[in-house]
């Protein structure tokens, strides 16, 4: 590997998913672009890990289990850290769903559907937080 | 005298007599008062009438003198000694002669020996001819003084037998009047003032075993045990001696008399009598006492009223009927105003039975003394006097209140019944043994069958055909009396069309406990069933929806996962050829799961993705052109018979295409697998609040109807459809707010899908237009 292609450690983004399979496809696919990765496998560890560190963006899916849900992670972030509310993408297992519908109506945050190709995440991931 | 006077005024002969009297030749007037007072003292006429006769003889130098008296048609002739007539015809000639009525004096030949009769009549004061006065003589004629004492002769004998004749009258009349009163079977009883008894008739004397005549003079007081009336005076009959007329009831021993008193006040104290007509009326009264306690026993109110409708007299029961204390109050002159509810109520009645005399089972409603009302029914008859006047009322009263009450309940629960019958949603038919129908209830004839196509018609004939044998059979079953409920079956709409009906069939029986009647209760209930599928429809829609959604999202998981490892496996340069051919087909059935779970998750979806108004004639068209050439190249017909300006429905216009476009591809292949001369007809329409899209083809139908909307349910071959076409539209159409149905047709092949969207209103117009601009 080059030099050119390490990621800087200002690129590092918080993926919480807690399905493994999928958080590990995103992890591996992220890390392969050059981006580093934390991972939390709940909604209220993603909250730990963004209280303790910064991001350059945040992947979370909606529905998880636990008290803490991608909706809820995403008001925490545009209360307490205004920045990061446009480097955001969302990931739902059901968009037909009318809660996920009126979160990404209210708040335009891009969100992948899945089941999503690689390309299509790294496309949003490129366009939303910028190339690492 | 005045009687002489008048006498001598009018009878020569008379006159004759007196001026012979003042200047006789010989004076005879001694002979003449003897005769004057042997008449007087003569009770005996014949005996008098001989002297008389033997008298004149002597006195006018007669060979013969005699009287003859007419009485009635017979002249009896009386003389002093016999030898003339001396045979019948003379008799007969002297019997015409003294019957002939003259004035004076007229003297004949006998035609013998020179020998003359001479002929005076005896005239009585009223100018009758009593008798004449005959004489047998020598001479020719007579003197002047012999003619006067003639007359005065003939005027002694017409005073004498004038007296004597009233006399015997007199006697004759008293004698009859003592029959008479004799004769009378009441006791008659006549006592002076000093209560010594006058006279008694014979009736009461032979009550008491001896002569009338025994009792005169006897005091009254000893008629006591006859009868009394109970007063303290002398006589056991007489109660009032001022009053002139008495009458009352006297009892003793079990007889009951009815006593008629008069006085009679004579000249003096002692001409007063007082008499007692003493009448047994036992048996009456015993009759009356009869009637009375029959008329009082009775239960049903008896009545006398008079022509106007007062009350005369009126039962026990009548009282008690009529809520009175007693008969008295209820004869009260003012309880007819009250007893008739109306003035109307009673005039009729008065003048119903004028005009008819007589009236059977007449209903009146009375008032009691309470004012509670009385139903009665009554039977009147009118009594009416010689010149046709209704004097009187008589009547029988029954208390029908209960019968009344019964009745008008009878009735109330009849019409009760009538109504039910008239008012159901239920058809009801009442059938005979043999299933034709006798009655129909008006819902029948709402619904639209005819009375001539149901009454005497077979019920049976208007169940559908595979449907007969079970209404047979419960028919069958109902005439052995066992009732069925709840037959479900199709049957023949007034119209035609089929519905579905519930049918309950109950035995009717007749006196003798035989069925004889059965009685069909059948509701329509068509639109029940169809809701009912509906929802139990919608219910199972709504359960698959959710368990998709949630299959959906369980397999999306590992899905990304899987699309996302053989998206990575696909960028490493390290994979071999062979191997990423594999991982291709990975993809691509990866890919295949995704778009199956894609449409999973629109059937379960609940809203559409956007909401416009929608003109469903243009998305119509624009699917129709998108078949267009497949239709037209394999001979199916497409028929549009649009509602123009049709109201919008709000939705997506993308997805209701998805919905016609998988109608039409569904209604296609069905056509090309019947073979037949393909045709689809879509219709649009306004229904209601709803704008309808019906797509008809004559393809092969739908196996089940019922089903052809569930997920994966499809009779298509494998590999054909994933069976999640019409799933999908479901889903769709439910999320637009309206329903989707199929259905095989009834009359030809092929099936019928229809749609029904909202249509769209002012008010979801401008939410809309809201939704969208925010």
């Amino acid at each position: 590997m080059t030099a050119s292609v390490m990621p800087r450690p200002a690129a590092t983004i918080l993926v919480i998913e807690d399905e493994p399979s999928v958080s590990a496809f995103v992890r591996a696919a992220l890390e392969r672009r050059g981006y580093s990765v934390v991972q939390a496998s709940s909604g209220a560890a993603g909250l730990k890990q963004l209280e303790a560190g910064a991001f350059a963006g945040v992947i979370s899916d909606i529905r998880m289990p636990g008290s803490i849900n991608g909706a809820d992670v995403h008001e925490w972030i545009r209360k307490n850290r205004p920045e990061l509310s446009s480097r955001m993408i969302l990931i739902s297992g059901d968009t037909a769903n009318s809660e996920t519908q009126s979160l990404l109506a209210s708040s335009a945050t891009p969100c992948l559907e899945k089941p999503f190709r690689v390309q299509k995440l790294i496309t949003m991931v490129e366009k939303t937080f910028g190339k690492p | 005298m005045r009687e002489r006077k008048s006498i001598s005024a009018r009878r020569p002969a008379a006159a004759a007599a007196r001026k012979a009297a003042g200047r006789p030749k010989h004076d005879y007037s001694k002979e003449l008062m003897e005769l004057v007072v042997e008449a007087a003292n003569s009770r005996v006429l014949p005996e008098f009438l001989r002297r008389f006769a033997e008298r004149t003889a002597e006195m006018l130098d007669a060979s013969w003198a005699g009287v003859g008296e007419i009485v009635g048609s017979r002249v009896e002739i009386y003389s002093p000694k016999a030898g003339y007539p001396a045979d019948e015809e003379a008799r007969g000639w002297l019997v015409q002669n003294l019957r002939q009525k003259r004035l004076g004096l007229e003297v004949l030949p006998l035609g013998r020996g020179g020998l003359h009769i001479a002929f005076y009549p005896i005239y009585a004061s009223d100018g009758e001819l009593m008798g004449t006065l005959c004489l047998l003589r020598k001479a020719a004629g007579l003197s002047e003084d012999e003619e006067k004492l003639l007359a005065a002769l003939a005027s002694h004998a017409a005073l004498s037998m004038e007296k004597v004749r009233r006399f015997s009258q007199l006697e004759r009349s008293k004698k009859q009047w003592v029959e008479d009163i004799d004769a009378i079977s009441d006791y008659i009883a006549v006592h002076d003032q000093a209560w010594r008894i006058v006279r008694t008739n014979r009736s009461l004397a032979t009550d008491l075993g001896i002569p009338p005549a025994a009792l005169v003079g006897e005091p009254i007081s000893s008629l006591r045990h006859i009868a009394e009336t109970g007063s303290a005076l002398p006589c056991p009959f007489c109660r009032d001696t001022r009053e002139a007329r008495e009458e009352y009831i006297a009892t003793s021993a079990g007889r009951t008399f009815l006593v008629s008193t008069s006085r009679t006040r004579g000249a003096s104290e002692e001409e007063s009598r007082t008499i007692h007509v003493l009448k047994d009326i036992t048996d009456r009264r015993e009759a009356e006492r009869r009637y009375r306690e029959l008329f009082d026993s009775i239960q049903e109110g008896l009545f006398f009223a008079s022509p106007e409708g007062q009350f005369l007299d009126v039962n026990d029961a009548l009282v008690r009927m009529l809520g009175y204390q007693s008969a008295e109050e209820l004869l009260r002159a003012d309880v007819s105003a009250h007893l008739y509810p109306t003035p109307a109520a009673k005039e009729r009645l008065v003048h119903a039975i004028a005009e008819r005399g007589a009236l059977r089972n007449y209903e009146e409603t009375l008032r009691k003394k309470d004012g509670g009302l009385l139903h009665t029914m009554q039977n009147i008859s009118a009594v009416r006097d010689a010149l046709g006047n209704v004097v009187q009322i008589r009547g029988l009263m029954l208390d029908v209140t209960e019968q009344k009450m019964f009745q008008s309940q009878l009735q109330r629960e009849r019409d009760f019944n009538q109504k039910i019958l008239n008012t159901t949603q239920s058809l009801i038919l009442v059938l005979d043994t043999a299933g034709l129908i006798s009655y129909a209830n008006r819902r029948c004839y709402e619904a639209g069958y005819r009375k001539d196509e149901l009454i005497g018609h077979r019920l049976v004939d208007w169940v559908e055909t595979s449907h007969r044998p079970d209404f047979e059979a419960a028919l069958k079953t109902t005439a052995h009396g066992q009732q069925v409920d709840n037959l479900e079956l199709r049957a023949r709409r007034a119209d035609g069309s089929l519905g579905h009906f519930s049918i309950s069939l109950s035995p009717m029986r007749d006196e003798a406990n035989q069925v004889n009647n059965v009685v069909v209760v059948m509701t329509d209930i068509t639109d029940a069933a169809l809701l009912q599928a509906k929802l139990a429809h919608a219910e199972k829609m709504a359960t698959i929806g959710r368990l998709v959604s949630g299959v959906a999202h369980e397999v999306n998981n590992p899905l990304a996962a899987i699309l996302g490892f053989t998206d990575l496996l696909l960028e490493n340069p390290e994979v071999p050829v062979s191997a990423r051919e594999d991982l291709q087909i990975i993809l691509q059935e990866t890919q295949r799961t995704k778009e199956i779970v894609q449409d999973l998750l629109s059937f379960a979806r609940q809203r559409p993705a956007q909401k416009e108004p929608v003109n469903v004639n243009v998305v119509l068209r624009q699917t129709i052109k998108l078949r267009s050439y497949d239709f037209s190249s394999h001979g199916v017909e497409v028929t549009e018979e649009f509602e123009e300006n049709l109201s919008p429905t709000l939705g997506d216009a993308q997805q209701l295409q998805q919905v016609f476009l998988n109608i039409l591809n569904n209604a296609y292949d069905a056509i090309q697998e019947s073979g037949n001369h393909g045709r689809i007809r879509i219709r649009t329409r306004r229904a209601e609040d709803d704008i309808e899209v019906a797509f008809m083809d004559n393809g092969t139908g739908v196996a089940d109807p019922e089903r052809i909307f569930d997920p994966f349910f499809t009779t298509k071959q494998a590999g054909k459809g994933t069976g999640l076409g019409l799933s999908i539209c479901y889903g769709i159409v439910r999320a637009h707010g309206g329903e989707i149905l199929c259905w095989n047709n009834e009359a030809e092949s092929g099936s019928t899908f229809v749609v029904r969207l909202p249509a769209a209103t002012e008010t979801t117009l401008a939410a809309a237009a809201k939704e969208a601009g925010r």
